[in-house]
Parts: structure tokens; C-alpha cells; sequence
């Protein structure tokens, strides 16, 4: 009896080892197998709107609740080349839309960087960040009137240049992408399928002190805004759009005390000029202004200006101003209260507030600085 | 553009030239070390500077300057940098510093890593799966962090294999003699219970035998609820803990208030070099420590 109760226990425990090595076996093969699995992130962003918007404004009036857009997201190295990354946006009522996807060469010589994919421009530096990750539950008016409810994005091909030197980060990127539809950014409109749209940036970033930093950046973009039928004799020519613009963004963030206190003020403008029928063309301008305050971990308050007019029609004006206080249970998700008021291009008013809650899941990596 | 890639070179050329490797690593720690084991073959950068949160590091461009230009890259590994230091490794265009190439460094591999837990979600707050990314605040880890440096500068630079295992083998006899010295001192409050505001301290807590009860914060990175305040506070007064010690880059206020409350100290331990002032290599920052520990423990108990 004994002798048997022996053996049963020599047997569970070969049985127990041979099965904890097949398990730490197949745990290490699912684990290197999954090691060639995209990171896969997703960032949840519920939004409830209060207050009435002007008819004639851009943006349509919303439910009171509206589930902005779930943004999922997957990067990885794609061979020893490159990285691709791609971020896809569900949003409840427009369905699937593919914001970015793009391949990035990561082992170009001469500090050389190349995107190939769609992606958002590099025009301005708040127009690369995606919507449910700024700090605002709209977009600036200029950012609005110009480039649209998502940003400038189209695919294309980006080529940018570190440009090396000792003292200060500076690159140069350049990007030819399909010019965009009006109805999507108004500051371009493609007439025919093959035009393209130019978008040109040179950036430059120097640390003023540890705690103080600046960026500076300039940015011209030009494209297809339409085209104009003649008449006598019947043909038709393509309307051109110019923008440039201009950015500053100072940082200041003690290190010694980097979690409880920052300060960001972002200042961007714009200036477009684009032909018109007739040979006639259309000036028209547009900048906003924000400042943030980190007062304490988890709060945040801000307030922006905005002024732009509109880009068919110079003489039209919008100007605003937005204010949010922000609280962020952790650095993955955030709920704010936001306000702005605005008066719209035909001079009339328009209050608005919203709560914004976002959540993030997944090791959804940094963005540029 | 050929011009401009010329004009280019030639700033670059006008700039000084070291003929050394150029090291950067996350934390001055790991710093320390490497000119430790590098001695004058090596010119080290550190991108987080000792008194600065590792976790939370600002990927600024400026750290794209010093990467660029890197033959080794050291990380702590552990993703104690995972916020930062990927997204600076991408953008900085250095094939030579990639994570799997020869000039990338995981400082972590052999070390005693403790906390693992595989079972490590978001609930649980900032938590680190594969284990908790301060050991290098025991010394036996440091000594292997040295031998893993010296290691990898012999592959990047096998011309002065020589100088790095001799400079090894000093550090390892000057730090073996102060290990010695230190658990000398640490004899005084052998057992001692403290709270400590992070969970930083489990090596150091491991190595110099203190037993960290409890955290100001409730879980890793949460900041502290009124509950547990409260249940802080009592058993602060019920175990009768007469230390608290904390980061210098958290806020002081709460830990202040509940050292008040209670009538324990509160100390101000730095976790890193260069977080105080004097703390210039890694023995500096155990010296450092360790006296302060014994100063406010090991006369009390």
C-alpha cells in the first residue's frame, strides 16, 4: 500500500514538473510569439455638450452626450527598416476613419527621416496632435474655419532633416499629400483627383533654461483650392491657396518639482492667400493663444484666445475664447470643464460648455514634444 | 542640399572631438557608474538628473542633440523610462543605440529584481510587471550594473578591454569595502520599521534590513485618499514608527503633516546621485543615506 501511495506521488510530481515545464514552455513561446504583436492602445473620449450653437457655424449641434471617438491605436517595428503606426477613429455616428497609417523609416543616413502612409501634416505644431489628446474639447476657430473638424491629414509622403548641430534641435520636413476635399479642410479643395498639396516646415528647439524652453516654428503650405470655369473660352483653371504660418510654444516645468507645477503658453497664426474668379485673390488670417497653469498633480486650468477669419472670405470674422479646468486621476485619463464663448462670422453669439472625459488603455507611447 | 549637408558637417566638424565613447544613460546613476568603468576612454550624459522624477521625464528635443551622437545608450530598464525614453531612442535617428543593437544597454539583466509580479495591471496604479526598476539602491546590484557596463564597453571598444576590467575590478574592491562599512552601519537599525512615500526602496529596504510597513501613497502613483490617511495614521501610532522617508521631488506637505501627527520624522532620502548636494558617485549616495538613517534611527532605537 505503501509502496503504491509511493508511486502515486513520484508520478504526480513528474507529472507536475513535466507539466509546469510544458507550461513555462508555452508561456515562453506565446510570450515571443506575441512579442511580434503590435502595441495596441485605445483612447475612449465621451463628450456632453451644453448651450446652443449658432446655425450658420461650422460644427452642426450635437446630442447632449456623444461619444466623440474611440481612438485605437497599433505600432510596431515592421523589419529592420521601419515602424509603421496606425490610428483609426470609430466614432458612434461617422463610423470607421482611418486618421493615420504610415510607414516610418527608421535607418535613413544623414539624419534623414521618411513617412509614407496617411498622416496629420506637419503644419504648425498643434495641428500633429490628435484631437481627444489636446487639452480641448473643441478645436481652435482657426483651426476649425481652416483645416476642418480633424485637422490637415492626407496621404502622401513626408521627407524630413535633422539639421546636426551642437547647439539647438532644428529640422526641416517636407510633405507632398493628396490635396484634401473643401468639405473636409476649406483652406484647400482639389478640383481634379491628381492635385497635390506642398506642406513645408522648419521647426527649431533650444532649452532657455532647465526649467525653460521654447519652440519655434514657421510653416507654408500650398494646394488646390477649387477652379474657376471660364466661360469664353470654355476651360477652366486651377484655383492655388497659400498658407504660412507661424508657432511659439515656451514650456516652463521645474524638474525638481515636475509632477505639481508647468506652464505652457502656445501661440500659432496663420495667413492664407488664395485666388479668387476673375483673377481677384482672398486674404485672410487667423491665430489663437493659449496658457496653461499645472497648479497642482492632478489639476490643470487654461484658457485660450481665438481669432480667424475665414479662409473664402477675409472680410468675415470669428473671435472667441475658451476656459477649462482639468482634473487627471492619472495620467491615463482626464475630466474637464470647459467653456467657450464665441461670436460667430455673422456677428452672432454662441456660448457653449462641455465635459470632457477621456481614457486610455493600453501602452500607448508619447507623442512628440 | 548637398551644400547644406556639407555646411553641416563642417559645424560638426568645428566642434571639439572626444575620440572616447560617448555614453548617455537615463538616470546619474547609472551615470556613476559607467565613468566608474569607463574612466577616461568614456565622456557619460545623463538625461534625468538625480533629483527628477525617472518616471516622469519631458522627452525634449535638446536630449536628440546628446543621443544623436551616442555609441551606448543605458537604461534602467524595467520600464521605469517606458514614458520617455522610447519615443527619444526613435526620434534620434542613432542606428548604433536601438533597443536590440550593441550600443543599447538594459542595465536590469542579472540583477536581484524584486516585486515582479506578472499579474500587474493598471488598478494596482504605476506598477511594474517585470519587477521593481530601483535596485540599483543595493549596492550588490550596483556592482553587477558595473560588470554589465564594463562588459558591453569592451564589445563597443575592445582596444582598452584592459582598462575597463582593471577599472572594474578597483571599483569592485572599493565597493566591497564600503558595502562592509555600510551594513556596519546599518546594524544600528537593523529591523526598523518605516514608511517610505513610493515603493523606491526594496533593495535598499532588503539590503540594509528595514522593514517598510507601508506608503504616504495608497498604491504606486495614486496620490492618498482621506481613508487612507486615517488608517495610515493609526498604524503609524499603533506600530509606533518613528521614521517616515521620501523622494525629494514629491511634495512634502502630507508627509509633513502626517510626521506631525504622529511625532515620527520625516527624512528626506535621496534615491539617486545628484540628488543631493555632495552625492557625486554611487558610494556618495550610500554614504549619504546610510548616515542620515543612522543618525535618525539607530540612536532612537
Amino acid at each position: 500500500m505503501r509502496r503504491i501511495f509511493a508511486s502515486i506521488i513520484i508520478l504526480s510530481v513528474f507529472s507536475a514538473a513535466s507539466f509546469a515545464q510544458e507550461t513555462d514552455l508555452g508561456s515562453a513561446i506565446r510570450k515571443s510569439k506575441n512579442k511580434f504583436n503590435p502595441e495596441v492602445s485605445v483612447i475612449g473620449w465621451l463628450q456632453a455638450e451644453t448651450g446652443r450653437r449658432n446655425p450658420a457655424s461650422v460644427a452642426s449641434e450635437e446630442p447632449v452626450f456623444h461619444f466623440k471617438e474611440a481612438e485605437l491605436s497599433l505600432q510596431s517595428n515592421v523589419d529592420a527598416y521601419g515602424r509603421a503606426e496606425f490610428f483609426i477613429g470609430f466614432d458612434g455616428e461617422e463610423g470607421v476613419e482611418l486618421e493615420e497609417g504610415y510607414f516610418d523609416f527608421t535607418s535613413l543616413p544623414y539624419n534623414l527621416g521618411l513617412k509614407a502612409g496617411k498622416f496629420r501634416n506637419n503644419f504648425g505644431k498643434f495641428n500633429r496632435t490628435h484631437v481627444p489628446e489636446t487639452s480641448f474639447a473643441d478645436r481652435p476657430l482657426v483651426h476649425e474655419q481652416f483645416f476642418g473638424d480633424e485637422g490637415l491629414s492626407a496621404p502622401g509622403v513626408s521627407l524630413s532633416w535633422q539639421i546636426p548641430n551642437p547647439w539647438l534641435f532644428a529640422e526641416i520636413t517636407t510633405e507632398v499629400v493628396n490635396n484634401p476635399d473643401a468639405d473636409e479642410v476649406p483652406a484647400f479643395g482639389k478640383a481634379r483627383k491628381r492635385e497635390l498639396l506642398y506642406v513645408n516646415r522648419l521647426s527649431g528647439y533650444h532649452d532657455i533654461t532647465e526649467a525653460l524652453n521654447i519652440t519655434l516654428g514657421g510653416s507654408y503650405a500650398n494646394g488646390a483650392a477649387g477652379q474657376e470655369l471660364i466661360a469664353v473660352p470654355v476651360s477652366s483653371r486651377t484655383l492655388k491657396s497659400e498658407l504660412a504660418g507661424f508657432d511659439l510654444t515656451l514650456r516652463w516645468k521645474d524638474p525638481r518639482k515636475a509632477n505639481y507645477r508647468s506652464a505652457l503658453w502656445q501661440t500659432e497664426a496663420l495667413w492664407s492667400k488664395r485666388d479668387a474668379e476673375n483673377e481677384s485673390h482672398i486674404g485672410s488670417w487667423g491665430m489663437f493663444s493659449h496658457l496653461q497653469y499645472q497648479f497642482a498633480r492632478r489639476w490643470k486650468t487654461g484658457f485660450r484666445y481665438d481669432y480667424t477669419q475665414l479662409p473664402t472670405d477675409g472680410t468675415m470674422h470669428e473671435a472667441g475664447g475658451l476656459a477649462y479646468l482639468t482634473f487627471m486621476p492619472s495620467e491615463f485619463s482626464l475630466i474637464s470643464l470647459q467653456g467657450r464663448r464665441a461670436r460667430r462670422f455673422d456677428q452672432k453669439k454662441e456660448t457653449l460648455g462641455w465635459l470632457k472625459v477621456t481614457f486610455n488603455i493600453g501602452p500607448h507611447g508619447s507623442h512628440p514634444f | 542640399m548637398k551644400s547644406l549637408l556639407l555646411g553641416s558637417s563642417l559645424l560638426i566638424a568645428s566642434s571639439p572631438v572626444f575620440a572616447g565613447l560617448r555614453i548617455v544613460t537615463t538616470t546619474e546613476d547609472l551615470a556613476a557608474l559607467a565613468r566608474e568603468v569607463g574612466g577616461k576612454h568614456v565622456k557619460v550624459e545623463s538625461i534625468a538628473k538625480g533629483y527628477q522624477d525617472p518616471h516622469f521625464v519631458d522627452a525634449k528635443p535638446s536630449y536628440l542633440l546628446k543621443l544623436k551622437r551616442a555609441d551606448l545608450f543605458i537604461q534602467v530598464g524595467l520600464e521605469l523610462e517606458s514614458s520617455w525614453a522610447p519615443n527619444l531612442l526613435r526620434s534620434a535617428r542613432n542606428k548604433k543605440i536601438r533597443p536590440g543593437a550593441r550600443g543599447f544597454l538594459d542595465a536590469s539583466s542579472g540583477c536581484d529584481v524584486l516585486d515582479k509580479n506578472a499579474d500587474a495591471d493598471r488598478s494596482q496604479g504605476d506598477v511594474h510587471p517585470e519587477g521593481n526598476p530601483h535596485y540599483w539602491l543595493d549596492p550588490a546590484n550596483g556592482r553587477i550594473i558595473a560588470k554589465n557596463i564594463a562588459g558591453r564597453l569592451s564589445e563597443l571598444d575592445p582596444d582598452h578591454t584592459q582598462d575597463y576590467k582593471a577599472n572594474l575590478a578597483a571599483f569592485e574592491v572599493s565597493l566591497k569595502e564600503k558595502i562592509a562599512g555600510w551594513d556596519k552601519l546599518a546594524q544600528a537599525f537593523k529591523g526598523s520599521k518605516v514608511v517610505t512615500y513610493h515603493n523606491s526602496w526594496p533593495n535598499f529596504a532588503k539590503r540594509f534590513h528595514l522593514n517598510v510597513i507601508d506608503f504616504v501613497e495608497p498604491k504606486p502613483g495614486i496620490p492618498a485618499s482621506p481613508s487612507h490617511i486615517k488608517a495610515l495614521l493609526e498604524r503609524i501610532r499603533r506600530e509606533k514608527i518613528t521614521l517616515i522617508f521620501m523622494e525629494p521631488y514629491f511634495d512634502e506637505k502630507l508627509p509633513k503633516k502626517i510626521a506631525s501627527d504622529t511625532g515620527a520624522n520625516l527624512l528626506i532620502l535621496p534615491p539617486s546621485v545628484g540628488a543631493a548636494k555632495g552625492i557625486k558617485t554611487y558610494s556618495d549616495l550610500f554614504d549619504h543615506n546610510l548616515n542620515l538613517l543612522s543618525d535618525a534611527l539607530g540612536k532612537k532605537q
